[in-house]
């Protein structure tokens, strides 16, 4: 078979040293977030130059396909994705990890993100050219709706708190919504300056919004980051397998829920984690334990992100379209290389391409041996790793990592107040989930829906571009769907106690010995508006209150000046302000309805509010204002080894001798040293210069 | 105290005469503005080892992107005036975006040393469209104002002045959509989602399989495409696309300047690159740093008469 001497081309020393090397340095630049394989691949298009094609693009093919798995060990261990395409990782993750699960959770992810890669690459294998159809017949409504359709995970994350949830997305829409719009080309809400212009960048982002919380929250109490194992379990490998068999096909849906969401440029891994997440927490018999620490929601995200590295070459080598920011620079590169994109490439340079569809299979598959030796390492570094060294790790690494986006020192900027802000508003209830998926969706869902409507109008077909398209339709049942199962399954368990307690009562009757009263059996039934009469039931939330009349003017201020807008470009933006405004009122409507808060009553949040260190937070925040607009007066290097000195003591809860904190000094300038190497020299990033260094 | 000044001012002067001959003795760092992949990344590429090879030092392409471009020339002034540095540059975006709002950088407070490629605006339709030529589009359209739908990459982008003036040119209306590059633009019209769109020549290599192209807003026929017309031959007035080169920041001096225009320049002669380039369907100018500020002022009063017409000269 023709196909089979092509796999043997793969299987050169070169090529496999290659593909072993790629997703070492793949998984390694992941898991840094900030750092992305859109970056390293930049770096080493000019060396695969020397290379024969198929091995320069199956180096490049392996760092991209390691660094979206890489992206999971940020998002278990620190609750930060690592990647964007990590955001769901962190729902589960996290959790695991907290509770002790944290080798688990690695191994589960490495198993998921190898088999999904591995279904990627067939699908890329066997069936590129149909499935590259997929990406035409995705049009504006269908990226509209797909958005949207992304959006209703809110109502699943946020059971419980679903106005609040809603909110959050809200405020990530109008964050999305900051910059030079798209479509209509309007400048929006830079508030004057000159750094809101290209907007808040989605990384850096992520990084502030999940990272910084967890640093602020680490420095008030001396516990330890994660709990630390009972007993030596290893990589838990066997366990993992179960759960992965117990679960494959969650494992196999989510992997074809990525290929085919890989296959649309413009929505990518980011997206195919939260759809698989999504669909994995529909289907499953346990939706309650998702996002508590569900080996599932892994799963799910993590074979899904991999399988749309596969996913995502199916429209670059066949239609000349790249799926993703790393697609678009390896076809960058083969078209240096003068290699002709098109159907034709499958058939007239079968050669370079089937070698390099081995070489990137032959690469997912090496990642598991790999994966799992660097996870053990991560987990344990991190588990072990002292307070004093942990913290200012993690907070150098969001200082690089946001930096090394654009080499800019706004986006550090960014990521640091959006950080703050992200840990008061979760203090007040607002988890940073909500947020981040409408910052990540909020762009698709308005150049979809403002190009469907330019369409439809110019056509005078309105309501058939948005919900006249076979594609479309189907999201849309998906969506509504999504946003319905909580009540559903609310019925779904309501009656299933209800049989429980008719069963009771049968028992009852024939034996006439229960712990049941008869009396509130009849009551069981279901009420739409119980839910509403129990939110209302709970204490008054005065921090809410605060939160949503500030909402209410800042939205009011953003809908004034969308009047100066074109059309285009304000008709999201006025949309959303509305939305905060009727949700906000919504929220102050029923705080009001609420009974004040009693001293008794407990706030959840208050709960050992005594044993956290104020102080140090506010230390910690302080420190790293202070870096941040430190370094470009006094220089990059010499401001990190500073603020890494002043971070640790800041840790610091136990009494340390002299030669301890000499230890910890050095381990810091070591650890800066090496960070700022692997940027300036190895990744090329222009770092900063100040006075001094 | 007299030693230490006389030791201060040779130092100085050690310092201060790097010998401009001797340029360049490290790596140059070269900022793409915008994202990898896209025609100012490719064309880069294909200049990056002939620059080597003639500088004998590596040139480091980086990416800087934000805001249309404007983050990074906002920026531009800002980095080491050493010829370190150097960033791409597009027109008419340079040119564009100041007059429309203040993006943090003016038209002329850019130093550009060299304009070496542009690439022509040109009308696709899908594979299978119902429309062979030129004529047949318009004649449709004159029929059905709006009907037409043209995909292009951003609003007020080089795609939308072609679109604006083709409109004007045949007398017809279309209907702009604007997509967030032109990756999802050429999708649009590969899966046929709008009736096509203006996009830049060299789309029409990558994806010349399901797209059909009209005309080609260039002076002469493209060499890539020796069968598609341009829309002088067919009557219309319409010459445009992105012309995309080379800028520093400002305190760079004279002499570095100079050189790195040669650099530019004489990438351009070498007929290997010439042949790499013309097959990816760029069209090479040669617009050097003597010439390019005269260059930039007669582009800026042409697009500015564009620019009035679609209500965006706001400055």
């Amino acid at each position: 078979m023709e196909l089979l001497g092509y796999f043997v081309n793969a299987l050169t020393p070169l090529n496999i040293l290659m593909a072993l090397g790629g997703v070492i340095l793949g998984t390694v630049i992941g898991a840094l977030p900030g750092l992305s394989a859109t970056m390293a691949v930049a770096v080493l298009v000019p060396f695969t130059f020397t290379m024969d094609p198929a091995t320069g693009l199956i180096a490049l093919g392996a760092i991209y396909t390691g660094a979206i798995y890489g992206g999971a060990f940020a998002a278990i261990l620190v609750n930060t994705p690592g990647t964007p395409s990590a955001i769901a990782t962190t729902f589960d993750g996290f959790p695991m990890a907290k509770r002790g699960d944290g080798s688990l959770a690695v191994t589960l992810a490495t198993l998921a993100s190898v088999i999904g890669g591995l279904v990627g690459g067939v699908f890329l294998l066997l069936l590129s050219p149909p499935l590259a159809k997929v990406a035409l017949a995705f049009g504006p409504p269908e990226y509209f709706w797909l958005a949207i359709f992304g959006l209703t995970l809110i109502s699943a994350l946020s059971v419980g708190n679903t106005l609040k949830g809603l909110l959050g997305g809200c405020i990530g829409l109008m964050l999305a919504m900051v910059g030079v719009a798209v479509v209509g080309g309007d400048i929006r809400f830079t508030m004057g300056t000159h750094m809101l212009l290209g907007g808040f960048d989605i990384v850096s982002a992520l990084i502030g919004l999940y990272c910084i919380p967890v640093l602020i929250d680490l420095v008030a109490t001396p516990d330890p980051h994660l709990k630390v194992e009972a007993g030596k379990r290893g990589i838990r490998l066997r366990e993992a397998f179960g759960i992965a068999w117990k679960s494959k096909f969650n494992v196999l849906r989510s992997s074809m829920i990525g290929t085919v969401i890989g296959v649309l440029p413009g929505a990518g891994g980011s997206i195919a984690g939260l759809v698989s997440y999504s669909e994995a927490r529909r289907s499953s018999k346990h939706p309650e334990t998702f996002g508590k620490g569900a080996p599932d929601g892994i799963i799910a995200t993590e074979s899904a992100n991999n399988a749309t590295v596969g996913g995502g070459f199916i429209p670059t080598l066949v239609l000349g379209i790249p799926g993703t920011p790393p697609d678009a620079i390896i076809l960058g590169a083969l078209l240096v290389q003068g290699i002709k994109i098109g159907p034709t490439l499958f058939s007239q340079q079968g050669d370079i391409v089937y070698t390099f569809i081995f070489g990137l299979l032959i690469a997912t598959a090496l990642m598991l041996p790999a994966g799992l030796l660097i996870g053990r390492y991560a987990y344990k570094s991190i588990a072990s790793i002292p307070k004093t060294l942990l913290v200012p790790t993690i907070a150098f690494l969001t200082v690089v990592g946001s930096f090394a986006i654009h080499s800019n020192l706004h986006d550090v900027q960014m990521m640091l107040v959006l950080g703050v802000i992200g840990w008061l508003l979760n203090r007040c209830g607002f988890a940073p989930s909500p947020i981040v998926l409408g910052l990540v969706l909020g762009q698709i869902a308005e150049q979809g829906f403002v190009q469907s409507y330019l369409i439809g109008n110019a056509t005078g077909n309105l309501t058939g571009m948005f919900f006249g398209r076979p594609i479309s339709l189907g999201i849309v049942i998906l969506a509504a769907f999504t946003l319905l199962y909580p009540l559903v399954f609310a019925k779904r368990k309501e009656r299933a106690r209800k049989r429980a307690v008719d069963a009771a009562r049968n028992f009852t009757d024939s034996d006439g010995e229960t712990t049941l009263p008869v009396a509130d059996i009849t009551k069981l039934r279901f009420e739409p508006f119980a839910g509403l009469k129990k939110l209302a039931a709970q204490p008054r939330d005065l921090a809410g209150m605060v939160l949503s009349v500030m909402l209410i003017i800042v939205a009011v201020l953003a809908y004034s000046q969308t009047s100066s807008m074109s059309p285009m470009g304000s008709v999201f933006p006025s949309t959303i302000s509305v939305a905060i405004i009727v949700l906000s009122i919504g929220l102050l409507g029923l705080n009001l309805v609420r009974k004040p808060a009693g001293k008794t009553a407990g706030h959840g949040t208050d709960q050992g509010a005594g044993e956290e260190s104020s102080s140090r937070r506010v230390a910690l925040v302080t420190v790293m204002a202070v870096w941040v607009a430190g370094v470009p007066i006094v220089g990059f290097g010499c401001m990190a080894v500073l603020a890494f000195l002043l971070l640790a003591r800041i840790s610091c809860y136990e009494a340390m001798t002299r030669k301890q904190i000499l230890g910890e000094a050095l381990a810091g300038i070591v650890i800066v040293g090496g960070l700022y190497l692997l940027m300036a020299e190895v990744l090329l990033i222009r770092m900063p210069t100040g006075l001094l260094f | 105290m007299r030693k230490l000044a006389l030791a201060a001012a040779m130092a100085a002067t050690f310092f201060a005469t790097p010998a401009f001959a001797e340029f360049p003795e490290k790596t140059i760092n070269y900022i793409i503005p915008f994202n990898a992949g896209g025609e100012s990344d490719v064309s880069a590429r294909f200049q990056q080892p002939y620059l080597e090879k003639i500088s004998g030092q590596s040139f480091v392409i980086q990416y800087m992107a934000g805001a249309g471009g404007a983050q990074a020339w906002s920026q531009l002034n800002g980095m080491a005036g050493d010829g370190y540095t150097i960033m791409g540059i597009n027109l008419p975006h340079t040119i564009l975006q100041p007059m429309e709002k203040d993006v943090g950088y003016e038209t002329k407070d850019l130093t550009y040393i060299n304009f070496f490629h542009y690439t022509p605006n040109a009308l696709f339709v899908p594979k299978d469209s119902e429309f062979n030529s030129l004529g047949e589009l318009i004649d449709y359209a004159k029929s059905n104002p709006g009907m037409v739908t043209l995909s292009g990459s951003g609003s007020n982008s080089a795609n939308h002045l072609g679109q604006v003036q083709f409109d004007q040119l045949a007398d017809i209306t279309t209907t702009y959509v604007p997509f967030s590059g032109t990756g999802p633009a050429v999708t649009a019209i590969l899966g046929s989602q709008t009736t096509g769109g203006f996009n830049y020549v060299t789309s029409g290599v990558n994806n010349g399989d399901g797209m059909r192209m009209l005309a080609v807003a260039s002076e002469t026929r493209v060499k890539a495409f020796p069968n598609v017309p341009t829309f002088k031959e067919l009557g219309f007035d319409l010459v445009g696309g992105a012309f995309r080169g080379v800028a520093v920041p400002k305190s760079t001096p004279e002499p570095v300047r100079e050189k790195i225009s040669q650099m530019v320049t004489d990438v351009n002669n070498n007929p290997e690159f010439q042949k790499k380039m013309e097959d990816a369907g760029f069209v090479l100018t040669d617009i050097s740093y003597d010439f390019i500020n005269d260059f930039v002022a007669a582009k800026s009063e042409e697009y500015r008469v564009i620019a009035e017409k679609l209500g965006i000269a706001n400055r």
